[in-house]
């Protein structure tokens, strides 16, 4: 029998409130519905892991590691790396966005938890990560990447990856709560990601840069998480490296998550 | 002649003014070369056996990757020009209307002289240590300006060609390509055989060579009738002159 709906506005009980759980998994699958809506927003996701994965194995891998097949195996891993932080913008990016269009305005007028937005936001954004490395990692295969750490090294590397990405991404809601514009976002975050990127290990051995340069690399969170992900896909991982990753991820997330939420209720 | 010349300046001025008051343009125009010079350097300099010191062998590359990211600017310039309705002004005046190319271009090379010499000022301060005389410097400072040149009247061509500036932005892109696939970032021998030969026989690659051997006291190879510098020349030359020609007529073709 079906409910009229004289008869459901009438109802004497409120409806039961949602849960945390099911509000925050509701706007995960509203981040994954904007990608299906908007695919446009995966043409970095797609594109630049490949173009900077042929460019330097191509162009510089000959010079670098006398040969693309050898410069292939140290190159991947920190590509993956560099990637995946590349698109933990567009978590701060979207929400941005979001606020400046007035959704978040609304979602607030809503009886659920508080940060359930953000949160669903983030889980969304976990898929994002996965297709990007999915990516990457296939056409480091079809290039001639061979992980002696085989599936199960990839797929660790890939895991460990993914939990600092989240908690890395908590930057950037700070950041899309703070600053006027989404293109906003996007330049900050590209000036404090792209020194970080490259001033590491990601392209090439620390010994052959100069001993300044080296001592900023040694203390920059990307090489350990570079080496951490690179011990595990080539089969000796590097327990020392791992425990950092986990421990600065634990950190970023207890530190920002909070000061994030505060940000965003002091917006409301 | 003597008001082509007068419209020529006159237009070249307007576009000088537009460079100084497009300022996110000029700021990205001088650090993208010098952030990129610094990366190539500091980051990937020592694992690079170029057989000389690398600052002394990317130099040149970045100054020419500088020309292009100038280059595009132009592109974006010259659109803004088509669809605003300037041109439309200009040519109901007594003026010869297709100087406002010449302008940008003109304007472009300027604004790219600037650039080259706070690269090569920065590359400098970092180490790099040129051999030239004051007539090889002249002479590589004329081949920097040849290849601006042609690059520039390519820049203006697809700024009267495209309806759009996202499409007269996408240009850069391609534009930045070509430094890459070239010998100014790696010689060319540690490619891979099916790219060697497409950055052997590209235009840029001859430009860097030659600019690289005047820069470092090499007068060989811009004496060599066969060599890089009279590829070089060549290719500028011809390039240059198509895309003017095709520029102008694209300009006068579009109503």
């Amino acid at each position: 029998m079906t409910t009229t709906l004289r008869d459901a506005v009438a109802l004497a009980e409120r409806p039961a409130r949602p849960s945390p759980l099911s509000t925050t998994l509701t706007f995960g699958w509203r981040a994954l519905l904007k990608i299906k809506h908007v695919p446009e927003q995966l043409f970095d996701v797609l594109v630049t892991p490949v173009i900077f994965t042929l460019m330097f194995t191509y162009l510089f891998g000959g010079a670098l590691a006398g040969s693309t097949q050898a410069y292939i195996q140290f190159l991947l891993p920190g590509i993956l790396v560099q990637t995946i932080l590349f698109v933990t913008i567009y978590t701060g990016y979207t929400l941005n966005t979001d606020i400046s269009k007035g959704v978040f305005d609304r979602f607030r007028s809503l009886p659920i938890w508080r940060p359930s937005p953000v949160v669903g936001a983030l889980l969304g954004d976990t898929v994002r990560y996965t297709v990007a490395a999915v990516i990457t990692i296939t056409l480091g295969l079809i290039l001639g990447f061979r992980p002696d750490g085989g599936l199960g090294g990839v797929l660790l590397g890939v895991l460990l990856l993914l939990v600092f990405a989240f908690a890395l991404s908590w930057t950037f809601i700070i950041l899309g709560l703070l600053v006027r514009s989404p293109n906003a976002v996007m330049g900050v975050s590209m000036i404090v990601l792209m020194p970080l990127t490259f001033a590491s290990n990601v392209f090439v051995d620390p010994e052959t840069m100069p001993s300044g340069l080296r001592a900023f690399v040694s203390v920059n969170p990307v090489s350990h998480l570079v080496t951490a992900v690179r011990g595990l896909m080539a089969g000796s991982p590097d327990a020392t490296e791992i425990v950092w990753v986990l421990i600065a991820s634990v950190v970023l997330t207890a530190v920002l998550g909070p000061i994030a939420m505060r940000i965003y209720r002091s917006k409301s | 002649m003597t008001y082509l010349l007068r419209d020529v300046s006159t237009m070249t001025v307007r576009g000088l003014r537009l460079v100084s008051r497009d300022v996110d343009a000029m700021i990205t125009a001088v650090l993208l070369p010098v952030v990129i010079l610094l990366m190539f350097v500091l980051v990937f300099g020592g694992a690079l056996d170029v057989g000389t010191d690398y600052i002394n062998y990317v130099t040149p590359g970045v100054i020419l990757l500088a020309a292009g990211f100038g280059a595009a600017n132009t592109a974006l310039a010259v659109e803004h020009d088509m669809s605003s309705g300037m041109v439309e002004r200009l040519r109901s005046m007594p003026v010869t209307a297709w100087t406002v190319l010449s302008g940008h271009v003109v304007a472009s090379l300027a604004k790219n002289l600037a650039t080259t010499a706070i690269v090569f000022g920065v590359s400098i301060l970092m180490g790099f240590r040129p051999e030239a005389s004051a007539l090889e410097w002249l002479a590589a400072v004329g081949m920097i300006l040849l290849f601006v040149g042609w690059i520039t009247w390519l820049a203006a061509l697809v700024g009267v060609l495209v309806r759009s500036p996202d499409a007269a932005g996408g240009f850069s892109f391609i534009v930045m390509f070509l430094p890459y696939v070239s010998s100014a970032f790696v010689p060319v021998d540690t490619l891979p055989g099916w790219m060697r030969g497409f950055a052997e026989h590209q235009p840029v690659t001859p430009v860097i060579e030659t600019v690289r051997g005047l820069l470092a006291g090499d007068v060989a190879t811009a004496a060599d009738p066969g060599g890089a510098a009279a590829l070089a020349v060549a290719w500028c030359l011809g390039l240059g002159v198509t895309f003017a020609v095709a520029a102008g007529l694209a300009f006068r073709a579009r109503r």
